[in-house]
This record gives structure tokens, C-alpha cells and sequence, in this order.
């Protein structure tokens, strides 16, 4: 690495007779530059003057072999200054301005002359030497100012008002002659030390400052004096070894629409956004900084006023809500648009008997009614559509279209989610219109949209967009294709609320006065049920199956009792013009309106398709009371957990709140809901988070240290609840939990499980300091050979066969795709001997990070896994049956050969495990092998089949004693003499 | 030479099985205060305290002496795998031994889970590493734990060098049944036959499960003093521990392609020839010995290690009852840690309350006659052994 030099550079560094500045001079000096020594020799507080300071470091400089010149003039007369080096050396290259002085008091006792003295020393005196330089650098293209600024100015600091003010000011100073040099290759940065100096040996601790020492800040004033640095406009902390840029932070903020009056009310509301820091920005020049007020001076806000925010809610998502009908709402429904008033008319009891023996059908204008009811149940709770800010007072059902996909079924579960997809201003009016589709809960199936347009009244005017207004859906000028003429009840408007609508319009004779109504006015909706139910029963059928559409126009109020004349124009087969219209007072009270037919019943959709719909409709749910139930079954497999715990804890969850009382001390155990006087240890946490820790999504450790748990009592007594995590976890989160399984199975093979080995590895770095083995693995069957070099470089995987590996492991393809998918353990794979390991072996447990790998990677890939260990295309050989092969070469050698049985002098039985026993008697001079183990032989060996194949190859006896499944009994030593058995097999 | 350090206080709580014990600190307390009330000692007068332990979070051993005093005093927390409660006594005798203090306590206590001793700390080289290797290249692995393969291997290489009979074995697993069923502190004192002991699950041939000791929860405690401190406390003549040495592995270990030798022989017969060597009495002059049984087949090899009986003479010394009552040692009078249970770091002052019992007499119904000098040996894995002598005059 070359050495910065700065031979031939004229540095200026000002206030450099003691401190920084010295340590500046210093360095400089020894770097090969002509230095300008400045000091005044004034006191810390700008008090006196003397040669002296600079004098001595000048002499400092020379005497080390430097270049230098003393200066005594003060910063406010920079011109003398830089004259001092002009005169002496001919140019100028860095300027440090880093003379100051300090006037510290509370701003309260400050006086005039403190501030002044530190502006005209700080910010004056920058100035008069920057000043003075600048013609020089941008001359000569070259040029390095550096400002000494102070963490007093960047944050504040008490008793530093007037230090603070000008420490910042030369902040902006640099930042701009960073910007006016920089095509000159002039450049300008701040730099905010802390060290030990004559300005701060007041202020900090002795032991303190020994380790703030000028020279730790030296280094970066000499990097940005360097001609090699390009930094420009920069402003750094430094001191005591630290070195940091800063830079601004802009939260995201609020912007608001122009056009419509900004209050400081709505800054207030906003006041969050425009202060939080999440998605914060770093400006780092002015044109970026205007980046936000730029983009928002073409914004135009879609307009609005007290009762509308057109920009908030057109668009806005409403929340979602559940919801459930059964047939009983559907024949009370049915009931409240008129039908039954001929109990034996078979198209009415299609619709208000549920075991009705032609069918039952839900009307198909029921359809609006559980959206619309989803509607009031957020407004009752509170949710209401940003955005839109009346009430009730002004709500009239303006449209109303309602499409049924498929038939309603008898019952279902309902999710309903809606957005306002246009909000248009009619003048005096304004009409919103939200659409809201309603989707099988179980299924995920869409079963109804509906667009509800709302006449708000009185709150329109702000100009904004009129919307459509055309006449659609008008009657042909003919005769109509059928009429049904039908009187509402007097009390049709109360039947009718029953089914949802709410609204006191129609029940509340007072509040209808309020509306301008003489009495309660029959529900828009129920008209337009009775609508629904004549085109029914006109042209399909009577089947409200065929049923695909209704659209309407409310356009005049009924009052319960009045009669309507329904008349319908069949357009085409699937589509009826209709319109209605109170008789007695000739009003129209639906028009624009038609029904469109389906020509065939639509199926549901098939399971297989419904399976694609939105997954969070179809999540059931998990709750606390059966995460307590399931802890309450294990207690009462595992009584001793009282014993081994001893404690009662309280747990409180929240929303939704319950309290549950766990009480693992006394008698036999408890579980129950509730709340106890004194427990040992009380657990408040969310619902949720219990949820998440019961099904071991979330570590009670992690909650506890977040502060999403809190403890009370004998906190570590909670420790004692680890027991939670052997439950059975499908008890408590099998519902929770309940992912689709892979879509399809993929082949999988060990190059995937290296690939991802591979991937992890690269993510995680560390493992080859953490690990440091190389790590042989051949896979058998198929076969293949890899290498996982976890001690070399950043490590690699690579397949294939390296001399030198730490540790060796030997394994077939099947159980290593089990291992890596957590489904077989290492050890118990090595003990059970489908692993083998060579090399050091305790090497393999650091493999432990495997089970840290997403199992995702693996088991996304690993779907296949089981099958292709049942395709192994070795089977196991039974137990046992290598014995027999063995008996009969036993035999046969033992006829050839008869004096081997000499040597061994004994009586020998074998019993093969799972396999037969058998009794050499190799005692007489004719050896004998009989089935079954002779009591009285002198030794018995115990072992598997396998062994003793072993055994037959390699006749090793001692290394058959010393490995695995073999057992003794009696004598050892005629064990020794077994060496025949070599090659046996 | 340093000074001469007393034993003045001993204690211990009956053993347990895991999950059936109290907790640690319950226990640990209350082996302390067993030990203190037996030395006659304040709390106030324990100058440091040495706790041993292996299983638990760090600083337990303050947590257990916490629940009897909390006086400020230094606790140093000890960890030697199966010698934790030796090695906590060995830093109490020096710290007395060496002038450093006047009266010091050492607790061990163990609260152990069930099922065979497994690592905790997968991310990291293994301490027994070499030790496994070594048992890897010598008859690989199987399924049985990982100690009774080790302590059961060393058995099969000395049956197969001295045609050792399996009921050499049990016959040691029976010694220790009859002297727990006189022990009260015992956790196993029911009488077994030998042709029980083989007759119950094969572990590693020849070690059958009556031949494993196994995982136990437990404390014992013993407290330590000058002469000058005992004879404040005017006690006359009190135990006194006429030796003790440490030894870890050597390169035999694992160079020397024995399991035997793996297994510690070296370590054991090492610490016991610099034991009697300090001490100036040998094997002959003790009368009862606690020694580290965790299995059987290293009860056997450590008769020889330890000098009780020549090498290679284990079965006759066996068969000849010179490992019991009647015989030339009483080996394991208190059941050892076959029958009285193994919790790892209260082993060591188990062996050591028990030896000072009967030195002083007071051992009850299995009181070994005569006892003047007792010899203790504990041993861990890893590895370490820790032998004492103590005499009473």
C-alpha cells in the first residue's frame, strides 16, 4: 500500500499551535508538505496572543525534517494568512480551518459579545481564510478545504447556544463550496472531532481524554486533504479510533392532495406518518430533498369536502367480513318480500319450506342481503370506509345490482370482501358505489357480487365527476309482457328488517319524521325482493335457480301496505325489462331496472378449482380454549408433571381476552378457564402469540425478551413449561397448520440436497470457521460421491472424491435424503450402522447445521423421498439367512479338513439372531456340526447374521468380539482358535 | 509439603431416580447442611466453596449454596464430567493444603434426565472426540449408549486376553446389590443373583443392564479445615486426607489402540502409584475403597489399575471375595454407583462421605471392621481421575 504523500502541497492549518491543529501541522509536516502554522496564541477563550504556540511547532516540524512556517495573525484576517503561505511557498493546496475558541454559558446569561466573539472567530474567520484560498485552488484545479465542525452543532449541547450556531453554520458552508468547487476540483468537507483538547479538558474526565487523542482524529483530515480523495460535501464523526459519515434522514412523510384546503387538523391526524422513520429516505442535495414537493405540484386531489374524501375512499378496501345464513333466514327472507301468501302455491313453498318435496331455493335477491348486512355489522363496529364521514341521516339506497354465479345453497358460511369503486358528485347529492363479493367460506367459491350504490344526500358539490346518466334499461314503448300487481302488508317493513336492515327509516316513525317522511318507509330492498320474486315466477319457471342478475333504480319511496305493479318486457329469452309502481299515488318506484336469466342452472365450480381460491378464506380457526383442552388431556397422560413442576401459572391472553388457570402443584393438576388469587408465575400475552407458541411457531424465550410476553412472579418458573413443546402438536395446531401438501412430487435427489447445501453455505459463510472439517460423502445406490469442504477458502460443495477428507461418511442415497430431511436421525443412522464413519467421527456432529437448512429447500424437493427409498432396488435379505450357507461350508471344510478342529479344542455353539443355531463340536478328532445349541458347549456366541457372514470372510475373531451385536458366554479363548473360518464364504 | 487437611464434616441426601427428585438446590442445600451440621461448623465460617456439577446453567453452584447462605463468599463452579465431585473436593484440599484458607466447603450435586448421557452441544468440537475415534476404529459402533459401548468394549478386550467368565461381571454387580441393601442411602438395594444380573437386557456383552449404573439425582458435601481451624472447633481427631492426586489422559489413550486403555487405565494407575508414593502407605494398608463402578467391567479392570490385585487377577481376587467383606478390601461398601446411583458430580463426595464414615466408625450395619485407611477413586471420561486417601488415626 503506497504511503499518502503530500510533497509539494502547501497546507494551511489554522488554531495549529496546540491540539488537533498541532497534531494536523504535525502529520503534514512529516508527509512532505510546506505547512503554515497558524496560531494567534490566544487562550482557549480568545484571550491574549503570543508567537509562542506556533513557534514551537514549527520548530516541531523542522526538526523532524519538515517544511514549515509560522503565521500569528487571528482567523478573522485569513487574507494574512494565506498571504503567508503565498510569500513563502507560492500556492495553496489544504486549508484546515480549524482555529476556534469557546464562550460557553446558558443562553439565559449569554451576552452579545459572547455570541459575536464566537461567530466573528468560527464562521468570520472560515470565511476570511477560505476566502482567501479559493482563487488559488480554483486557479490551480486543485484544492482541499476542511471545516472543523463539533457534535454541539449537529445535536445541541447545553451552555453551547452561540459554539453550536456556528459549528452548524460552517456545516452549510462546506456543503456549498463543496457544490461551487467541485468542477474545479475544489473540494469541501466538515468534519465533527472529539478529543482531547484545550476546548474539552473542562469538560470530560482525565482518564477519558488519554484516549481521545488528537492524532486518532489527524488521520481523517489527511485523507480528505489527499488528492486521491474525492469526497465532497461529506461531514464525519470521528475520534478515540471511530470514523463515521452522517448523512440526513427524511421519514417518507404525508402528502397531501392539492387543491382542497390543507388544515393543521388533518396534519395533526397525519402527524404519525409525517413522523415516522420506517421508510425513510437520504437527500443527499437539494434536488433530491424536493423530490416529494416536486412530484406533488402536478398531484390533484379528486376532491371532496366534510362529508366525502374522494382521494381517501375511492377505492378503498372495506373490511372483511363473515357471515352465515341458514334456511331459516332464507324462508324469513322470503316471507319479508312477500312471499307465502298463498301457503299452497308451490312457487312460494319452493322458497319458505325447507323440506319442501319439489326443493327448496334460497330467492335470488336474497343475494344482497348478507353483503349488505356485512356492511351494517362494520358500521355497528366501528369500521367504516375511510373517507366517508355521514351518517346514516343521509343514506338512500340509490342502485342496486346483484349477480348470483351459481344458486344460492340451503346454508353456507359467507366471506365478503368490498371495495368503493366510484363515488360520483350529482350536485346537491353524492352516489357511492361500492361493490362487494361474497365468496363460500368452506370453498373459497365466488358465489355473489353485488354493487350497492348509496344516494348520500346533501353531500355533494365539490365539483368532482357527475357519472354516467344515461337512461338504461328503459321500457319499450309496447305493452308489457306481464304484470303482477301485489299489495305489501302494513307490516311488510317490520317482517323485512328481520332479515338484517337495520335501519330505524323503517320501523322508527320519529326518526322517519327526521327524514322528511310522514311514517317509517318500506325498505328499498324488500321491493326490490318483490321485483325479483314476480320475474321469478313469470319467466323461469318458478325456478330461482335460472336467476343470474337484477339491476334496479330506486326511484320513489313506499310506504307498508301500498301496492306495487310490477310490469316486465321480455327483451330476449334471458333478459326482462322491468319497472314498478306504487298504484295508489301512480308513482314510479323502480325504474332502469331488468333481470337476467341463466339458461341452464350453473354448477359449482369443481373442487379442484375451488381449491384455487383465496387461501385465507378458507383458513379455520384456532383457539385458546382448544390449546387449554388439549394441555389438560396431556396432564392427564402425564400426572407427573405436578410433581416434577410445582408451580400455578395464571395465563391472560388478549384479544380476544380470556384467562386461564394452569395449576401444575396441586392434587393431580388443572386446567381451567379462569382466574386464580395466587399463582406462581402470570403469563400475559396476545391470543395469537399463544397460539403461535403453543404450536411452536413462536419461542416463549423470543416473546418473553420482545416484550410480547410479560412474567410475573417466578419468572423462571415459565421455564418450566417446556413441557408445551413435547405435546403432541397436531393436538393443538393441527387445524393452524393445515398447509396444502406439495402440489406435485417431485424427483428428488442428493444433488438437490447439495445444490441447497451449496446455497446455504454461500448465505452462511461463517460454517467454515464454525465447522472447519472437509467432509467426504458416498452415497450408494444410486451412487455418488461429494464433498463438502467446510475448512478451506469460503468452502464449497462439488461432487466428486477428494484424498484428504477430515471425516468420511458412508451411507445410502435414501438415507441421506432422509437425514437431510430431518426424518432420520445422524447418530441413530451411525449406530444402527446405516452410517459409517471414518476419520474422525465426532467431526460428523458438527453436520449439525444441516437441520438448521429451510427444510423447505429440501422437502419441497424431498416430496419423492419416501418413494424412492421403497424402490430401493435391494431389499434387505431376511435375517438369518446367510446362516445356513455358512453351516454348510462350515461343514464341508470341516469334512476336508478334519484336523483344523484339533486346534480349536472345544465345543462351540452359535446362535444366529432371527436365525438358527447350530453346534460345532470341535472337541473329538471328528468334528461335528449339529443343529441347535448344545447346553453344555464351552462357549456360546450370540450373534446376527451378519456378523457372522463377517466372520465367514474375514475369519478376524477378535474383531468379531470387539464390534457390534456379539455376546460370549462362557469361555473366550476358544474363540481365539476360530481363524479356520477365514474365507469360508 | 503443605498443610494437613481435615475432613470435618460430611453429608449427602439419599439418592434419586430422574424426574422423581427434588430440585438441585434443594438437594444441594441440603447435602450442605448435612455436612455443616455434621462438622459443627457455621455458614459464616466457610470461607469459599467449591461446587461441582455437570448438567445445568452456569453459576448453579451458587444458586444451590445461595439457598443455605449467602454470605458473600467466593463459588467456584466445577465441571469434570463423572470426577466433577472429586476435582471440587481436589481445589477445597489445596486451598486449605496451600494456606490459602481455613475452612472451605465442596457440594456436588447432580440433577440428572433420564435415558444414556448424550451431548448437549452439537455445533462444536466434541471433547470426547478422540476418545470416540479411537472406540470407531477399535469395534465401530451400534446402538447401545455410547458409555456402555466404551466401558463394555474395554470389557471385551480383557475377557478376550484373559478369558474372562460373563459372571466374573456379575458377580461384581452382585457385591454391589448386598452392600446397598445395608446401605439406607442406596437407591438400589434390592439383592440380585448373578443369573439375574445376566438375565436382565443385554447392554454390550458382557454389561447387562444390572451392570450399568444409571443416570441419578443426588448431592453430597463435604467440608475441609486446617488443623488450627479444627482445634478451634475442638475436634480431636478428625478424618484426614493423607493424599490425593489428579491425572488426565496420557497419549496411551489414544495411541494405544485399547479400549482399555481409552477407558482411562492409565489415568487411574497412574494417580493411584503417585497416591501411594505421597502418601507413603500402598494398596495393602487400606481397608475399604469407593471406586468409580459405572459399569462393571471398569470396577474389574480398576482392581488392577488401582493395585488391588495384580494384572490379569481380577477374576481369581473376584472369586476369591477379597473385593468384600471377609476378604482383603471392602470394595464399594456403600453400594457404589451401581446400586447407590450415579449423579455425576455428586459421585465424588458421595465416595468421600461414605469413607469418612467409616473411618469414623459410624457406618452402621455395613461398617467395615477396623477401617483406618480408605482409598477413594473417581473417575470421568474426557478425561480425568481423582484419587484420595484418607486416614483417621
Amino acid at each position: 500500500m503506497s504511503e499518502l504523500r503530500f510533497d509539494g502541497k502547501v497546507v494551511v492549518i489554522t488554531g495549529a499551535g496546540a491540539g488537533l491543529g498541532r497534531s494536523h501541522a504535525l502529520f503534514f509536516g512529516k508527509r512532505g508538505a510546506k505547512v503554515v502554522v497558524n496560531d494567534l496564541g490566544g487562550t482557549a477563550h480568545g484571550q491574549g496572543q503570543s508567537s509562542a504556540a506556533a513557534d514551537k511547532v514549527v520548530a516541531e516540524i523542522k526538526e523532524a525534517g519538515g517544511t514549515a512556517v509560522a503565521n500569528y495573525d487571528s482567523v478573522e484576517n485569513g487574507d494574512k494568512i494565506v498571504k503567508t503561505a503565498i510569500d513563502a511557498f507560492g500556492r495553496i493546496d489544504v486549508l484546515v480551518n480549524n482555529a476556534g475558541i469557546l464562550r460557553d454559558v446558558s443562553f439565559q446569561k449569554m451576552t452579545k459579545d459572547d455570541w459575536d466573539l464566537i461567530m466573528r472567530v468560527h464562521v468570520n474567520g472560515a470565511f476570511a481564510c477560505s476566502h482567501a484560498a479559493w482563487p488559488y485552488m480554483r486557479d490551480q484545479g486543485y484544492g482541499r478545504i476542511i471545516f472543523t465542525t463539533s457534535a454541539a452543532g449537529i445535536y445541541g449541547n447545553f451552555g453551547q447556544a452561540n459554539y453550536s450556531a456556528a459549528k452548524l453554520g460552517l456545516v452549510g458552508f462546506s456543503n456549498t463550496l463543496a457544490i461551487e468547487g467541485e468542477k474545479k476540483n475544489v473540494r469541501s468537507n466538515a468534519i465533527a472531532p472529539i478529543a482531547a483538547s484545550r476546548l474539552t479538558e473542562t469538560v470530560m474526565p482525565k482518564d477519558m481524554l488519554e484516549n481521545l487523542k488528537p492524532e486518532y482524529v489527524t488521520p481523517l483530515v489527511g485523507w480528505l486533504a489527499h488528492e486521491e480523495c474525492t469526497e465532497n460535501g461529506g461531514l464525519f464523526e470521528v475520534g478515540a479510533g471511530f470514523f463515521g459519515k452522517l448523512r440526513w434522514e427524511r421519514t417518507e412523510g404525508k402528502t397531501f392532495k392539492l387543491g382542497r384546503e390543507i388544515t393543521p387538523e388533518a396534519l395533526r391526524n397525519a402527524w404519525e406518518q409525517v413522523t415516522d422513520f420506517g421508510k425513510a429516505t437520504h437527500p443527499a442535495n437539494i434536488t433530491e430533498a424536493l423530490g416529494p414537493v416536486m412530484s406533488n405540484l402536478s398531484s390533484k386531489s379528486k376532491g371532496g369536502n366534510e362529508f366525502i374524501d374522494v382521494d381517501a375512499a375511492l377505492g378503498a378496501e372495506l373490511a372483511e367480513v363473515r357471515s352465515r345464513y341458514d334456511e331459516r333466514d332464507l324462508a324469513l327472507y322470503a316471507l319479508g318480500v312477500g312471499a307465502g301468501k298463498n301457503p299452497t302455491d308451490p312457487n312460494d313453498l319452493h322458497v319458505v319450506f325447507e323440506r319442501n318435496g319439489d326443493g327448496f331455493y334460497a330467492l335470488p335477491t336474497y343475494g344482497v342481503v348478507p353483503a349488505l348486512n356485512a356492511l351494517f355489522k362494520s358500521m355497528a363496529e366501528g369500521k367504516t370506509a375511510p373517507g366517508l364521514n355521514y351518517g346514516l341521516d343521509r343514506v338512500l339506497h340509490g342502485e342496486q345490482y346483484t349477480e348470483l354465479v351459481r344458486p344460492l345453497p340451503p346454508s353456507a358460511e359467507l366471506v365478503h370482501k368490498g371495495r368503493i369503486t366510484d363515488i360520483f358528485d350529482k350536485g346537491k347529492n353524492a352516489i357511492v358505489v361500492m361493490h362487494i363479493d361474497s365468496y363460500d367460506a368452506q370453498s373459497g367459491e365466488l358465489l355473489v357480487k353485488n354493487d350497492i350504490s348509496i344516494l348520500a344526500r346533501g353531500t355533494g358539490g365539490w365539483g368532482g365527476d357527475r357519472g354516467p346518466s344515461a337512461d338504461i334499461n328503459v321500457p319499450p314503448s309496447r305493452p308489457p309482457d306481464a304484470v303482477v300487481t301485489e299489495k305489501t302488508s302494513e307490516s311488510q317493513a317490520l317482517l323485512y328488517r328481520l332479515s338484517g336492515d337495520w335501519n330505524p327509516l323503517h320501523v322508527d316513525p320519529e326518526f322517519a319524521s327526521m327524514f322528511g317522511f310522514q311514517k317509517p318507509i318500506l325498505h328499498g330492498l324488500c321491493t326490490f325482493g318483490f321485483v325479483g320474486r314476480a320475474v321469478v315466477n313469470a319467466f323461469s319457471k318458478g325456478d330461482p335457480r335460472l336467476f343470474k342478475s337484477i339491476k334496479v333504480r330506486f326511484a320513489d319511496s313506499v310506504f307498508p301496505g301500498e301496492t306495487l305493479k310490477i310490469e316486465m318486457w321480455k327483451e330476449n329469452d334471458l333478459r326482462i325489462i322491468v319497472r314498478a309502481t306504487v298504484v295508489e299515488r301512480e308513482k314510479v318506484c323502480i325504474s332502469n331496472a331488468a333481470v337476467e336469466l341463466y339458461a341452464e342452472i350453473p354448477k359449482p365450480k369443481s373442487k379442484e378449482a375451488a381449491k384455487s381460491a383465496p387461501a385465507a378464506v378458507a383458513a379455520p380457526k384456532l383457539d385458546a380454549a382448544t390449546t387449554f383442552d388439549a394441555i389438560g388431556a396431556y396432564l392427564g397422560q402425564h400426572p407427573e408433571l405436578v410433581k416434577s413442576v410445582g408451580n400455578v401459572y395464571q395465563f391472560r391472553l388478549k384479544n380476544p381476552d380470556s384467562a386461564w388457570v394452569l395449576d401444575l402443584k396441586n392434587g393431580g393438576g388443572a386446567v381451567k378457564a379462569g382466574t386464580v388469587d395466587k399463582a406462581d408465575c402470570t403469563l400475559d400475552l396476545s391470543d395469537a402469540d399463544w397460539l403461535d407458541m403453543v404450536s411452536g411457531k413462536a419461542d416463549p424465550m423470543k416473546l418473553f425478551q420482545s416484550g410480547k410476553l410479560k412474567i410475573s412472579g417466578n419468572v423462571m418458573a415459565s421455564q418450566k413449561l417446556d413441557f408445551l413443546k413435547k405435546m403432541d402438536r397436531s393436538a393443538v395446531a393441527a387445524p393452524a397448520t393445515a398447509t396444502p401438501a406439495p402440489a406435485a412430487a417431485a424427483t428428488v435427489t442428493s444433488a438437490i440436497t447439495f445444490q441447497a447445501i451449496g446455497a446455504y453455505l454461500s448465505k452462511n459463510p461463517d460454517l467454515v470457521k464454525g465447522v472447519g472439517n472437509v467432509y467426504q460423502f458416498r452415497l450408494k445406490n444410486p451412487d455418488s460421491a461429494w464433498v463438502l469442504d467446510l475448512k478451506n477458502g469460503g468452502g464449497s460443495v462439488k461432487s466428486g472424491t477428494i484424498e484428504k477428507a477430515d471425516c468420511t461418511l458412508d451411507l445410502s442415497d435414501a438415507d441421506w435424503l432422509d437425514m437431510v430431511s430431518g426424518k432420520a436421525d445422524p447418530m441413530k443412522l451411525f449406530q444402527g450402522g446405516k452410517l459409517k464413519i471414518s476419520g474422525n467421527v465426532m467431526a460428523s456432529q458438527k453436520l449439525d447445521f444441516l437441520k438448521k437448512i429451510d427444510r423447505k429447500e429440501f422437502e419441497a424437493a424431498l416430496g419423492a423421498a419416501p418413494a424412492a427409498s421403497a424402490s430401493a432396488p435391494f431389499a434387505a435379505p431376511a435375517a438369518g439367512a446367510k446362516a445356513p450357507i455358512i453351516i454348510a461350508a462350515l461343514k464341508d471344510r470341516l469334512t476336508k479338513n478334519p484336523a483344523l478342529a484339533k486346534e480349536v479344542g472345544a465345543v462351540i455353539a452359535f446362535k444366529v439372531k432371527d436365525g438358527p443355531a447350530f453346534t460345532a463340536d470341535l472337541a473329538s478328532a471328528t468334528p461335528v456340526i449339529k443343529d441347535g445349541a448344545d447346553a453344555k458347549a464351552n462357549t456360546t456366541i450370540t450373534l446376527s447374521d451378519d456378523a457372522l457372514a463377517e466372520f465367514a470372510k474375514t475369519g478376524a475373531a477378535q474383531t468379531l468380539y470387539q464390534h457390534g451385536d456379539v455376546r460370549i458366554d462362557g469361555s473366550v479363548k476358544p474363540v481365539h482358535r476360530l481363524g479356520f473360518f477365514k474365507q469360508l464364504v | 509439603m503443605g498443610r494437613k487437611v481435615n475432613v470435618i464434616g460430611v453429608g449427602m441426601v439419599k439418592f434419586q431416580k430422574p424426574g422423581a427428585s427434588d430440585g438441585y438446590e434443594v438437594m444441594a442445600s441440603g447435602a450442605i447442611k448435612e455436612a455443616m451440621k455434621d462438622a459443627g461448623v457455621d455458614f459464616k465460617e466457610l470461607e469459599q466453596a467449591y461446587a461441582g456439577y455437570v448438567f445445568g446453567d452456569s453459576t448453579c453452584g451458587q444458586r444451590a449454596v445461595y439457598a443455605v447462605g449467602q454470605t458473600g463468599i467466593p463459588v467456584i463452579n466445577v465441571n469434570n464430567n463423572c470426577s466433577t465431585g472429586s476435582s471440587a473436593l481436589y481445589l477445597a484440599r489445596q486451598a486449605i493444603e496451600g494456606g490459602l484458607a481455613e475452612c472451605v466447603l465442596a457440594v456436588g450435586f447432580e440433577q440428572m434426565q433420564k435415558g444414556a448421557l448424550a451431548s448437549s452441544w452439537a455445533d462444536r468440537t466434541n471433547p470426547l472426540d478422540k476418545h470416540v475415534n479411537v472406540m470407531n476404529e477399535q469395534q465401530g459402533v451400534n446402538q447401545a449408549p455410547f458409555a456402555a459401548q466404551m466401558f463394555g468394549g474395554a470389557g471385551r478386550e480383557y475377557r478376550w486376553k484373559y478369558d474372562t467368565k460373563r459372571e466374573t461381571f456379575a458377580k461384581i454387580a452382585n457385591k454391589a446389590r448386598q452392600h446397598a441393601a445395608k446401605n439406607p442411602y442406596a437407591l438400589f438395594r434390592e439383592v440380585l443373583s448373578v443369573e439375574q444380573i445376566l438375565a436382565s437386557d443385554e447392554v454390550f456383552d458382557p454389561l447387562t443392564r444390572f451392570q450399568c449404573c444409571p443416570p441419578t439425582c443426588g448431592a453430597a458435601a463435604a467440608i475441609l479445615c486446617s488443623d488450627e481451624f479444627a482445634k478451634k472447633k475442638g475436634l480431636t481427631n478428625p478424618v484426614w486426607i493423607a493424599a490425593q492426586t489428579m491425572t488426565t489422559d496420557f497419549p496411551s489413550s489414544f495411541e494405544g489402540q485399547s479400549m482399555i486403555k481409552m477407558i482411562g487405565y492409565d489415568m487411574a494407575k497412574q494417580a493411584a502409584d503417585k497416591l501411594y508414593e505421597k502418601a507413603g502407605l500402598g494398596p495393602k494398608d487400606v481397608q475399604v475403597v469407593e471406586l468409580h463402578d459405572c459399569f462393571t467391567t471398569n470396577e474389574l479392570l480398576t482392581y488392577e489399575a488401582i493395585g488391588l490385585c495384580p494384572e490379569g487377577e481380577a477374576e481369581k481376587f473376584i472369586w476369591d471375595g477379597d473385593n468384600t467383606f471377609g476378604g482383603k478390601y471392602v470394595v464399594n461398601p456403600s453400594g457404589g454407583l451401581l446400586s447407590k446411583g450415579h449423579p455425576l458430580g455428586a459421585t465424588g463426595l458421595a465416595q468421600c462421605t461414605e469413607l469418612v464414615w467409616h473411618l469414623r466408625g459410624t457406618a452402621g450395619e455395613r461398617q467395615v471392621p477396623n477401617a483406618k485407611v480408605a482409598l477413594q477413586h473417581n473417575l470421568g471420561l474426557g478425561g480425568a481421575c481423582v484419587m484420595t486417601m484418607y486416614r483417621r488415626n
